[in-house]
């Protein structure tokens, strides 16, 4: 018996009490942005369609220098009007993809058309949601912190909410003219509004929770504190909103051109090209459904790449 | 409640002013005034200075400016002096053709008087010299004329609108001294056997009543003056344009209000409750056909009016909607991730992502080739198959939008506390979604009941515009792409109040649906 304490003795040691050991929790790391990754790449059809998303901007951008678009090219021959693909190519000699969607109302090429058109989407996606988003969440982070600041943004918020957005956008359009620039400016002129008023909610959320309440008594500083304990929150709500503003913006522009108040005739835009095919899309299908296709095809990959990236941000997904 | 209803609508009408306010002045002051010429002919006829006069005559008709000029300022002045006979007047002839000599016209005391006048009450006075050729001679349209303009300020444009927003119509509008009886009474009204109330010195002569058009019952004394059309449809008033009957005429057995009781009958396509009083002494033939003054008229039509086509699609597209959107949510949250899940989320990916314009191209060609249906409204053999491919583009729309946020709020409930204690306590699965979780899941959803509904009225812009429908949709879009700045403003307001009032009208439903909302007290984060 006294062997085997004396055994078990010689296993076991003291050991002196370690204090900055004992304040370490054990757990498996864990790195937010890997994790992102690591859930979003779980999901196979979002390795498809962020290919597909490559392809379309390297071709938005490279076809363009490759075969500019002049839409007025042919306009002086009338020959070259509406053509079907087969009939462009036999014209103009030759296989060729710039005939590849023969001819539009004018002799414009509408393969390159198409590219032109959609690089003008893209772009004024891109920069309407950077400059909404950016003054959005700056505003709207202020606006939920600061009461004062919430009294007064919130009777022009009113205000401004209860006119339709179209209302708003078509006269705008319409009072400074039509140039991409014009139309970025009456794009966000006053959209960020919307975007500040749903980010004012979720800091006021975050701001009266109680892990915020302990850390503020804790006398966290205040850039702790939106780096800390808001930023992980709003991450996922800002890939959110993303994901809807930029396919909006695509869908606004399509739609305000063709009915005829959106970008003007020297910026290729698809909402016009698909207005100039509308009457005869029966007829002249080649001319319609391409714009059509990539329009809807840009803010399809656009929405499902954004929701899935949404749902990767969020830490409970995570598990 | 009733002192936060009240403050409610005071800020919807203070936002509302400030709204319209915003937009005369944009339209108004921004944007370069000569583009409403662009498509008017008489612009293009005209040349010289007649061509100046004409425009500061539609600036003033249009709003832009008040403005009067020397020949309306004498004939004025020696009508007064000298009876309708004024023009054969020596003196006045000097005085006319005193502007015509740019280089004397200012010594004439008429001239003089008219400045002087005019001037006081801060107008400005342009003179506009007359456009000679070489010889001296003056060119065609080349006259002199003498103005006097006010530019109108925003507010006071404002101010006109909205107090000239609402009209009643009185007995003592017609101002014809020769008119002697005015009264307002219920009288028998021959043309559609009911009884009417009829007016007499009143603008309208019938003011309500009843015949076989929807909605029934219409009236005429109350009178919305959203304002004039500028270029679209010159001149005309904007509610008449959205409310008048479009369409061919259509005739029918009736007879003239002095044919009445005798067997005389005409084939005629006037509609008598149109009636309106006519300044004009009556011709001959007006004699035998109408007893009294009232008789300018509009004629029936077979089509419907503008507001009513988009309204009839909009709202037969929503019921649809509602009716078999909120189901399929239903179903689409009680087998989440079964095949029916996946082909709805499919949908609405589809719906929210496309642009609207996509699908209603594909929705018409498979309308238009697979079930056959007329696509361009004008088209139609059948009317009532013109309606079909727009109330179903608008209703497949509206379906995906409400199959998303029914979904979404069901599957929200479906782990709540509630949801777990009804499963403990042994209720079936079909009696917790029916009863307990799509009831609570509908609370979200109700809020924007009003806001589709009242919505029906502006129209769908896209849908009509592919189908070439004739409603309101496009009354926007075209009047922005046409410079029409009254068709501009008075839809403007109209949105926004149609919008007002969804919003609080939504805001009301949800807090009588879900009594846990109360309006009165702040919610939502605050301190």
């Amino acid at each position: 018996m006294s062997e085997n304490v004396k055994n078990v003795n010689s296993d076991f040691s003291f050991i002196d009490i370690n204090s900055i050991q004992a304040e370490k929790i054990t757990a498996p790391r864990y790195s937010y942005w890997a994790s992102v990754f690591r859930v979003f790449f779980r999901k196979k059809i979002n390795i498809l369609l962020i290919c597909l998303f490559i392809l379309l901007i390297a071709g938005s951008f490279i076809i363009p220098m490759l075969i500019p678009y002049n839409p007025y090219e042919n306009v002086t021959d009338a020959k070259t009007y509406n053509l079907s693909p087969a009939a462009a190519m036999d014209y103009f000699g030759g296989f060729s993809f710039k005939w590849l969607f023969g001819t539009g109302t004018q002799g414009n090429s509408i393969f390159a058309g198409i590219w032109a058109s959609a690089r003008t989407s893209l772009l004024l996606a891109v920069i309407c949601a950077a400059i909404n988003m950016s003054i959005g969440i700056i505003i709207g982070a202020f606006w939920g912190y600061s009461k004062k600041a919430d009294q007064i943004l919130l009777v022009i918020y009113n205000i401004i909410a209860n006119v339709p957005y179209i209302l708003l956008i078509s006269v705008l359009v319409y009072i400074i003219g039509s140039g991409f620039w014009s139309f970025v400016f009456a794009l966000t002129v006053t959209g960020w509004l919307g975007i500040a008023y749903f980010f004012r909610t979720q800091v006021m959320i975050i701001r009266d929770r109680e892990y915020s309440l302990a850390s503020r008594c804790l006398g966290t500083p205040i850039n702790r504190m939106i780096s800390k304990n808001m930023l992980p929150f709003l991450t996922s709500v800002i890939v959110t909103q993303l994901a809807t503003e930029l396919p909006m913006y695509i869908s606004m522009e399509v739609f305000l051109s063709y009915i005829g108040i959106g970008l003007s005739a020297d910026v290729p835009s698809l909402g016009r090209m698909i207005q100039e095919a509308q009457n005869a899309f029966l007829t002249f299908p080649w001319a319609f459904w391409p714009p059509v296709a990539i329009a809807a095809a840009i803010t399809i990959i656009l929405y499902v790449l954004g929701q899935h990236l949404a749902d990767a941000t969020d830490p409970r997904t995570h598990m | 409640m009733k002192r936060y209803l009240g403050k409610r609508i005071l800020f919807s009408i203070f936002s509302l002013i400030v709204v319209v306010a915003t937009v005369m002045l944009l339209v108004f002051s921004v944007i370069n005034r000569n583009v409403i010429f662009q498509m008017d002919d008489t612009w293009n006829k005209k040349s010289n200075n007649d061509r100046i006069f004409y425009e500061y005559t539609m600036y003033s008709k249009y709003g832009y400016l008040e403005f009067t000029d020397y020949a309306n300022f004498l004939k004025n002045k020696y009508e007064t002096l000298y009876g309708s006979e004024y023009t054969k007047n020596a003196d006045y002839k000097a005085d006319k053709d005193a502007i015509q000599d740019e280089n004397t016209y200012l010594e004439n005391a008429s001239v003089q008087e008219f400045i002087a006048e005019n001037e006081a009450k801060g107008y400005k006075t342009t003179y506009v010299a007359p456009a000679r050729a070489k010889s001296g001679k003056v060119k065609t349209g080349g006259n002199g004329y003498l103005l006097a303009v006010h530019e109108k300020s925003v507010f006071s444009r404002v101010w006109h609108y909205f107090t000239h927003l609402v009209t009643l119509e009185t007995t003592g509008d017609v101002t014809d001294p020769a008119l002697t009886e005015r009264y307002i009474r219920v009288e028998k009204d021959p043309y559609s056997g009911f009884y009417a109330l009829v007016g007499s010195g009143t603008t309208h002569k019938y003011l309500l009543y009843v015949d076989g058009r929807f909605p029934f019952i219409h009236q005429n004394f109350l009178h919305l003056n959203l304002g004039t059309s500028y270029t679209k449809y010159r001149g005309q008033e904007i509610t008449d344009v959205i409310h008048r009957p479009v369409g061919e005429q259509i005739k029918k057995r009736s007879q003239y209000p002095a044919q009445l009781g005798t067997d005389e009958y005409v084939e005629t396509a006037i509609d008598f409750h149109s009636l309106t009083y006519n300044y004009n002494k009556r011709t001959a033939t007006e004699e035998k056909q109408f007893p009294d003054q009232y008789t300018t008229y509009s004629y029936n039509f077979d089509g419907l009016a503008m507001i009513e086509n988009s309204f009839i699609i909009g709202l037969i597209a929503t019921l649809i909607a509602y009716l078999l959107g909120l189901p399929l949510g239903i179903a689409m949250a009680r087998h989440k991730d079964g095949l029916l899940d996946k082909i709805g989320n499919g949908y609405i990916i589809f719906i929210m992502a496309v642009p609207a314009l996509a699908y209603i191209f594909l929705f018409a060609t498979v309308g238009t080739t697979v079930f056959n249906l007329p696509y361009k409204f004008a088209n139609a053999q059948v009317k009532i198959l013109a309606y079909v491919l727009p109330t179903v583009s608008l209703a497949l729309r509206d379906i995906g939008g409400l199959m998303k946020w029914m979904r979404r709020y069901m599957i929200d409930q479906m782990n709540s506390d509630y949801v777990k204690f009804a499963r403990a306590e042994g209720l079936s699965e079909k009696e917790i979604y029916r009863k307990h979780i799509s009831p609570n899941a509908m609370i979200y959803l109700v809020h924007g009941i009003p806001a589709s509904i009242l919505g029906c009225l502006t129209g769908a812009i896209i849908t009509e515009r592919v189908y070439s429908v004739p409603g309101v949709g496009n009354l926007l879009t075209t009047a922005l792409s046409g410079h029409d700045n009254g068709i501009i403003v008075a839809c403007t307001l109209f949105y926004t109040t149609l919008s007002l009032i969804s919003v609080i009208l939504g805001d009301l439903l949800l807090a009588k649906k879900d009594p846990r909302i109360s309006l009165t007290t702040s919610k939502g984060g605050g301190r």
